[in-house]
């Protein structure tokens, strides 16, 4: 297989121009449209645009469609993708694509939804992220994301002796973060290892307190070339490099427990066209549904050895004034779950300098992570990653 | 619950009919040998060597979770769900049962039992092997 080289990528010629996020919260009792409508607005505002200067659209949403009139929008294309928690970054780069032949200038990457009261899902049913099942694991009760990860967690358990009391670093460093960002789930309410250990064992390693909750909340993103984005009312993000990689490829070597996803061709990829190394790293936003993901992607992305995540947290590495501060929003665990969009929020925050009482100082380079779909078989199937920076 | 409910068609369908005979199939490259489960195409071979063959229906647990919350009334906690690796190579997600929840373990040797859940849909559940490990 020949490698991608990404060249347009690599010279840096894109960025995000405009940043819209709504309230977000459990229960809010708005329509996933209305959160759109909202996010929309507040990130055309941020750029300094009206809607006729949207040209391209790529929803993100679970179970929504390409009807467009709750937005008032008039692109010229648009389309719905989904690949679970990776889809925020995927979203970013077929825009992108699209600007790069042709199709538009600016392209609104829109997300919207209301899951903590129960989605309608195609089948009828209802029900949040925590409850989707897919396939034969789904007859002997596998249900939720929850088993799913659980079963990478029992496994690098049993490989490296990570404990729950590390899991429950994660938790307590997360919940910090979010316990001085106002607007966060865990606003003003910072919890202590006692209280992880302490709350209900959910799917076995996993207590309450390793779990994200679902958030209805909307986020959008506009991406565009640089030079439009020097041009807008906010501060460009420089998308610096983008990769993907795929957990088929550890099926089919019988890895895909042992791993989290396809992280390391994600990462080369990205990695490579940004020109970094971890080291050059400032600030990480790690998809993190639940509090192993945190542990192993901090591994696989080369912030510790493999193996050493559980301690690496434990040590405060993931803290503000630690080696890599990561989650500094409180992530989805403590933060709020906008799917793939909660990571990528906080990276445009902490590298337009707008993340409050847990602004990294002089962030410059930001890591994003996303991973989803399919995860009634393994955690999940896709994984993607962007480094994003600031435009000096 | 049936495995038709949960597949998108029939690619499987000779798995779950030999489960009612209680033979325990894995998808194979006569070509090669490498067993695969579920339905699946060889990386080597392509489909055209591709087989139902019969297995042991033995293997090792590669990992698992013992569920403490209640997801679906037909399912009450706890409960394992598994993922076994068949002694022929691949995973096979499952139940753990015959057994103390407490009891399941990483690399524990566990064999395959029939359970019949309705009058023609016939699930493979594990449970410790006999034989010693």
């Amino acid at each position: 297989m020949l490698a991608p080289t990404g060249e347009g990528l690599a010279a840096g010629a894109f960025a995000v121009g405009g940043l819209g996020v709504t309230e977000q919260g459990v229960r809010l009792g708005r329509p996933a449209r209305d959160l759109q409508r909202d996010a929309l607005e507040r990130a055309l505002a941020d750029a300094g645009l009206t809607r006729a200067d949207i040209d391209g659209y790529i929803g993100t949403s679970s179970g929504t469609f390409d009807d467009l009139r709750h937005l008032g929008l008039s692109p010229r294309f648009a389309y719905t993708m989904q690949s679970g928690g990776a889809t925020a970054t995927w979203s970013v780069l077929n825009a992108i694509g699209a600007i790069v032949t042709g199709q538009a200038t600016i392209v609104a990457c829109v997300y919207g939804s209301a899951p903590s009261a129960g989605m309608r899902r195609v089948d009828g049913t209802k029900g949040g992220f925590g409850t989707f099942a897919y396939g034969y694991p789904r007859l002997y009760g596998m249900i939720g994301a929850g088993m799913a990860h659980a079963l990478h967690a029992r496994r690098h358990m049993h490989r490296y002796g990570t404990t729950s009391e590390h899991l429950g670093a994660v938790a307590v460093a997360q919940r910090q973060h979010a316990s001085v960002r106002p607007g966060t789930l865990g606003y003003q309410q910072p919890i202590t290892l006692e209280d992880h250990q302490s709350s209900r064992m959910v799917v076995d390693p996993f207590h309450l307190l390793d779990c994200c909750r679902d958030t209805d909340g909307g986020v959008v993103v506009l991406v565009t070339s640089l030079d439009r984005a020097r041009d807008l009312r906010s501060t460009p993000v420089r998308i610096l490099g983008a990769g993907t990689g795929h957990n088929i490829r550890n099926w089919w070597t019988g890895d895909v427990f042992d791993l989290h996803d396809d992280i390391a061709p994600a990462k080369a990829t990205a990695f490579g066209q940004a020109g970094i190394g971890v080291d050059d790293v400032d600030v990480a936003a790690l998809y993190d549904p639940f509090t192993i993901s945190v542990i192993m992607q901090l591994e696989a992305y080369g912030f510790c050895p493999p193996g050493e995540g559980g301690p690496f947290v434990a040590s405060g590495a993931t803290a503000l004034g630690g080696a890599i501060p990561t989650n500094t929003g409180g992530g989805q665990l403590s933060g709020f779950y906008a799917t793939g969009f909660t990571a990528l929020s906080e990276a445009l925050w902490q590298l337009r300098k707008d993340a409050g009482a847990t602004q990294v100082p002089d962030a410059e380079v930001a890591l994003v992570s996303g991973h989803g779909g399919n995860g009634g078989v393994q955690n999940t199937w896709a994984h993607a990653t962007l480094v994003l920076g600031v435009d000096r | 619950m049936k495995p038709r409910d949960v597949a998108p068609d029939d690619l499987d369908a000779p798995f779950w009919e030999a489960c009612r005979e209680h033979t325990f199939l894995v998808h194979r490259c006569t070509a090669c040998g490498r067993a695969y489960w579920p339905f699946s195409t060889c990386l080597d071979h392509g489909s055209a060597s591709m087989e139902w063959q019969p297995a042991s229906g033995h293997g090792v647990v590669h990992t698992y979770t013992v569920v403490h919350h209640t997801y679906d009334p037909a399912f009450p906690p706890p409960y394992v769900v598994a993922v076994v690796q068949l002694d022929e190579g691949p995973f096979f997600h499952t139940n753990v049962v015959g057994c103390p929840v407490d009891d399941v373990h990483v690399g524990m040797r566990v064999s395959v039992i029939y359970d019949a859940t309705d009058d023609d849909t016939v699930l493979p559940r594990f449970v410790p092997s006999k034989e010693v490990s």
